[in-house]
């Protein structure tokens, strides 16, 4: 199958609504997850090296479950990718602060697929049934960070759900704390619903400086915070429920109004919860991309109710890999899962150094 | 089948039983051990403190250094006996409590006990003393002048790890310095030390008096202050964060004395290498991989393999592949938690995908070798559990550059090669940091008084009162029967 | 004997003793890859074969004798599978087993050794340099021969066919000591008289009762029962097994 093919098939399979039938709808999604790894494994040449390996072929794969996993480490040193690089449109990569600085890369040989999923989903997600409101963007620009697949997916979300007037409320120089609260009182002058979208850690920077200010808001019935990526170490670091109080308080925006994001640069499509009344929120995602609950070394699914790391299936992902195999560790339930921060990063037993620990001390001598 | 808590503390000159105990649970599910860890308080680490102190001063300060030499000896000879009731409790909770295969455990501690019998006790003190009467009494010194080594009143050991055995290194060491001991255990391993004291305790109740064992809740603060301010010496294991928080607890008056986790790697020169030799040595270096699951600190991390041998670096990756798919079966490897699992994938997928890079083994299966043609070359750590990274070098005098940037954080190099490029490659090593040298095999299993990480395990943990040498000649003159 | 997600070679697969093999693993789940030296439509009935039975096949024609049509073949199978975990080695030069026809010793010239050794051993070693790279890489592997119990005891001395034979057993020995310390197994299967094959068909009802007779298990064997002992050597159950010639012959050979 060729580029053109595959990129319409997703397109109309992600407009489509899924077969109501729960069978019909794991049929479907089978079928194209097996034509989107037919087409990577004939594509993308360091893939297709990865799955021989494993005696992972067209032929052999016979349920969407046999996809072989593409752990995040791989990101780091191939270029998964379909296309050649030099011919995708965007690159995104991860942030680069996990230890040792590589960073993982994901080639897009068109950005189509990813906006069609990004905007349908958070339609469903976050927008409530409103087309457009309002929407603060509590993170940089794709033009300050190219390479930000958050950036990228936070300014789709300004440009085609945000009302006139939304706009990025973080420059060059950090974040506009004047200008946030000049739109927070706007908004609640206006009794629309307003939207805060934005990294944790950037949330956790603006509820610090409107502490320093004392500065509290009361946003109108139906206003909403989405928030995604964790602290990361760059603001300090808050229990869920520490975390979705402060917002509640800060921002007069009830916590299950308040949606926590969980995406990767390394998928292209997005997990949501339906907002965090209660921590840890249960996460779930649209029709085209599954997450299992896997032993990280066989790729088995653990027994239910057992933790395990989260793999994902995402079939918009098509220029890259379908199914990744991350190092967040997560536990299934009814609708969906939870998500229970890293899995990998264990300390030696004895004496020895594992990896994290080692690169940690290495950098610190 | 469950069994009564076994209480990990010894509290010489406590009532244990008027402590509140945190009861903790380890192993299989099907053959679960409860551990009873008493709760102590500052006041309470304080009051073991003083009771330690009071017998030591009463009796190991009296005692000859010969004397504690046969105790120890004693005491180690009933842990070494196989049916003595204390050592079969260490074989069948030890391997329990921390997971590790019970044939590796019991064969472990066998070779690991017999490098502290008498014979090995005083190759210990020859180490560091060329007179070890001067634990005993005034030797006179080289500059002149007369000596005497002190250890601490009390040495407070804060242990770290699951390594079965690692508190008698520096227990027997503060013994002989005559020191008394609290140690702290760690929850991970919090058995050894206490049956230790039981042994010694048959041998030499009143000796057994002088130590005591001690847990806390990790993070907690003020017990631990108590005893760093009790003890005028503080000798502390673990990662550098651990260390770092500890020594920043630690009074300026006491002595503290850290010991670091390490990475260790081993090299294979091309002359191992040939038609005969190759398997010999992959199943030795398979040996270090295996044991203790490479969580001890001599454990290899990198297998630096010579090209030019009969056998290329990559046919010996698959040799070493089979030595440990063999030990699999003999020694399997503990079973992992889910963190410990994902950075075993995160490390293959690394291996797997770098340029040049390849991994052999199951992922399902209990270990993985990558293989590194060169492209790469570097030291990089494991991911520990039987994740053992082979990189060809063109010469192994390539070696010691490339493992340098990480001086600090090198032990032991395990070494195959010839007998003329065994000391022109460990100067290379010891100016690079590393601090130990062993045979391929040998990499886990320290002799008796070596020098853990380049130190001196007992000269460090003494003081030495010296008498002026002007002093006699000065006394000398007030002599009753000086004309 | 679970053999999902495992990739099997059978050469020699198109009819007779290969297919039953290749039959048997697919019906444990391999996928196998049926090799055939011309006959396209028997090749395409051991595939029918292989599905009916729940497995995956794939036929790949190749003279095994032939080096590079032997590196065609493994290049294929890999194409289509990703990697062989088994091979068996079962294809052998033709030979018509006809106890009446048979050339005697001193009929025989170098030639038709030569042939035979060709047809096991020259291409045993063919393909096993084709597939063994791909299993030391993973240090994991199993391969099967089939030779035959006429080298234990010549009911009839098939002098070029059962000397080729006993050198493959001697190949195979060799090879498993090389490879067991790289985690590749090699075992060998040697059958007795197996009826009916195209080849076995010259070997008339009184020479099989005759060998029925002195046979404790009182038959001849078939293609199936050959395949069993294949599939036990190939599977982790014979996992500390390398280097054994098992007989498969109802016990005429006992050794």
């Amino acid at each position: 199958m060729d580029q053109e093919h595959i990129i319409a098939e997703l397109l109309a399979f992600i407009e489509a609504d899924p077969p109501s039938d729960p069978a019909a709808a794991d049929a479907a999604f089978e079928a194209l997850a097996l034509k989107v790894f037919a087409y990577q494994f004939q594509h993308n040449a360091p893939f297709a090296k990865f799955a021989r390996a494993r005696g992972k072929t067209p032929r052999t794969v016979k349920r969407w479950a046999d996809i072989p996993a593409v752990p995040i480490n791989a990101f780091k040193s191939l270029d998964l990718t379909c296309r050649p690089p030099e011919d995708c449109v965007a690159t995104f990569m991860t942030s680069g602060t996990t230890l040792g600085g590589v960073r993982g890369k994901s080639y897009h040989a068109t950005l189509s697929v990813y906006d069609a999923s990004m905007r349908r989903n958070f339609a469903q997600r976050f927008m409530g049934g409103q087309e457009r409101m309002p929407l603060g963007v509590l993170f940089p620009t794709p033009a300050l960070l190219p390479n930000s697949s958050l950036a990228h997916y936070l300014d789709l979300a300004r440009q085609h759900f945000g009302s006139p007037g939304s706009r990025h409320l973080i420059g060059p120089d950090g974040i506009d704390i004047d200008g946030l609260c000049q739109d927070l009182e706007r908004a609640e002058a206006s009794s629309a619903p307003y939207g805060l979208i934005g990294a944790s850690f950037s949330l956790v920077h603006a509820l610090d400086a409107l502490a320093t200010r004392g500065r509290r808001f009361r946003l109108p019935e139906g206003s909403r915070i989405l928030d995604t990526g964790g602290f990361k170490g760059q603001s300090r670091e808050l229990e869920p429920d520490a975390f979705y109080d402060a917002l509640a308080m800060t921002f007069g925006v009830p916590r299950r109004r308040c949606i926590n994001m969980y995406g990767m640069t390394e998928l292209s499509t997005q997990f949501y919860d339906d907002g965090n009344a209660a921590c840890p929120s249960v996460k779930s995602g649209p029709h085209w991309i599954r997450a299992r609950v896997v032993d990280p070394l066989t790729g088995q699914s653990v027994p239910d109710g057992a933790t395990g790391v989260l793999a994902h299936t995402d079939l918009a992902h098509f220029n890259i890999v379908a199914t990744i195999l991350t190092e967040d560790a997560g536990i299934a339930v009814d609708g969906g899962f939870l998500l229970l921060g890293r899995a990998a990063g264990a300390a030696a037993a004895g004496c020895s150094m594992a990896v994290d620990a080692f690169l940690k001390a290495a950098s610190a001598a | 089948m469950t069994e009564h808590p076994i209480l990990a503390a010894r509290l010489p000159g406590m009532n244990a039983d008027a402590l509140g105990h945190v009861t903790q649970t380890y192993g299989p599910a099907d053959a679960p051990v409860s551990i009873a860890l008493p709760k102590l308080d500052a006041a309470a680490i304080a009051a073991v403190a003083a009771s330690v102190k009071t017998a030591t001063r009463r009796t190991l300060k009296t005692y000859p250094v010969a004397r504690i030499v046969d105790t120890l000896d004693a005491a180690i000879a009933r842990l070494l006996d196989r049916a003595h009731p204390i050592r079969r409790q260490m074989d069948r909770l030890l391997p329990r409590l921390t997971g590790y295969d019970a044939d590796m455990v019991g064969l472990g501690l066998t070779r690991y006990l017999m490098t502290f019998r008498k014979p090995e006790l005083l190759r210990f003190l020859a180490e560091d003393f060329p007179n070890p009467a001067i634990l005993d009494g005034f030797q006179p010194l080289p500059k002149g002048g007369y000596g005497r080594a002190y250890g601490a009143d009390l040495t407070a050991h804060i242990w770290a790890g699951n390594v079965p055995g690692l508190p008698l290194w520096s227990l027997a060491a503060g013994l002989l310095a005559k020191s008394g001991a609290v140690g702290k255990v760690p929850t991970a391993e919090p058995l050894f030390a206490g049956l230790f004291v039981d042994a010694l305790a048959e041998v030499d109740p009143a000796l057994a008096e002088c130590i005591a064992v001690v847990w806390w809740q990790g993070g907690e603060e003020a017990p631990e202050r108590a005893l760093l301010e009790a003890a005028e010496l503080a000798l502390a294991y673990g990662g550098n964060a651990a260390l770092a928080a500890i020594r920043a607890r630690t009074p300026i008056t006491t002595r503290f004395l850290a010991y670091g986790h390490k990475v260790s790697f081993a090299m294979i020169g091309r002359e191992a290498l040939d038609a005969a030799k190759t398997a010999e040595t992959a199943r030795a270096a398979a040996y270090d991989v295996m044991r203790y699951d490479q969580q001890g600190c001599f454990a290899p991390h990198v297998i630096f393999v010579e090209a030019g041998g009969r056998s290329s670096p990559e046919r010996f990756a698959g040799h070493l592949a089979q030595e440990l798919q063999a030990f699999e079966r003999t020694y399997p490897r503990r079973a992992l938690s889910l963190g410990e699992a994902a950075d075993v994938a995160a490390w293959r997928a690394a291996a797997e995908t770098s340029p040049g890079g390849a991994v052999i083994g199951d992922p399902a299966g209990l270990w993985t070798v990558a293989f590194d043609d060169g492209t790469d070359g570097q030291f990089s750590p494991s991911s520990l559990n039987r994740a053992i990274r082979v990189v060809a070098v063109q010469r192994l005098e390539d070696v010691a550059a490339r493992v340098a940037p990480y001086r600090r954080l090198l032990q032991t190099a395990g070494l195959a090669c010839a007998p003329d490029r065994l000391f022109a490659l460990s100067a290379e090593l010891g100016l690079a940091g590393v601090r130990r040298v062993a045979a391929l095999g040998d990499m886990t299993a320290p002799e008796a008084g070596w020098h853990h990480d380049g130190r001196f395990n007992i000269l460090d943990l003494v003081e030495i009162t010296e008498i002026d040498g002007r002093a006699l000649p000065t006394a000398d003159r007030l002599a009753a029967y000086v004309d | 004997m679970d053999f999902a997600g495992k990739t099997v070679l059978v050469t020699g697969a198109s009819r007779g003793i290969g297919r039953a093999i290749a039959t048997a693993f697919a019906g444990e789940g391999a996928g196998v890859v049926v090799n055939y030296l011309a006959n396209t439509e028997a090749a395409a009935e051991t595939v029918a074969a292989c599905e009916a039975a729940g497995g995956d096949a794939f036929p790949v024609q190749a003279d095994v004798t032939d080096l590079a049509a032997a590196a065609r073949l493994v290049k294929e199978a890999l194409d289509q599978f990703g990697r062989i975990d088994v091979l068996v080695n079962n294809a052998f030069g033709p030979y018509r087993f006809d106890p009446e026809t048979r050339k005697r010793h001193w009929e025989l010239d170098w030639n038709d050794y030569q042939r035979q050794i060709d047809g096991s051993v020259k291409a045993a070693h063919g393909l096993i340099q084709a597939v063994l790279p791909g299993m030391l890489a993973r240090a994991d592997g199993a391969i099967v021969m089939l030779a035959t119990d006429l080298v234990a005891r010549p009911s009839v001395p098939y002098h070029d066919y059962t000397t080729a034979k006993a050198a493959l057993i001697g190949y195979a020995r060799n090879l498993a000591a090389e490879t067991g310390p790289l985690g590749v197994r090699v075992n060998t299967v040697a059958p007795g008289l197996v009826y009916p094959t195209d080849a076995s068909r010259g070997t008339k009802q009184a020479m099989r009762d005759a060998i029925a007779s002195q046979t404790p298990l009182r038959r001849v064997a078939t293609p199936a029962d050959i395949a069993g002992p294949v599939l036990f050597l190939a599977s982790p159950w014979a996992r500390f097994m390398t280097g054994q010639t098992l007989y498969v012959d109802g016990g005429l050979v006992m050794a």
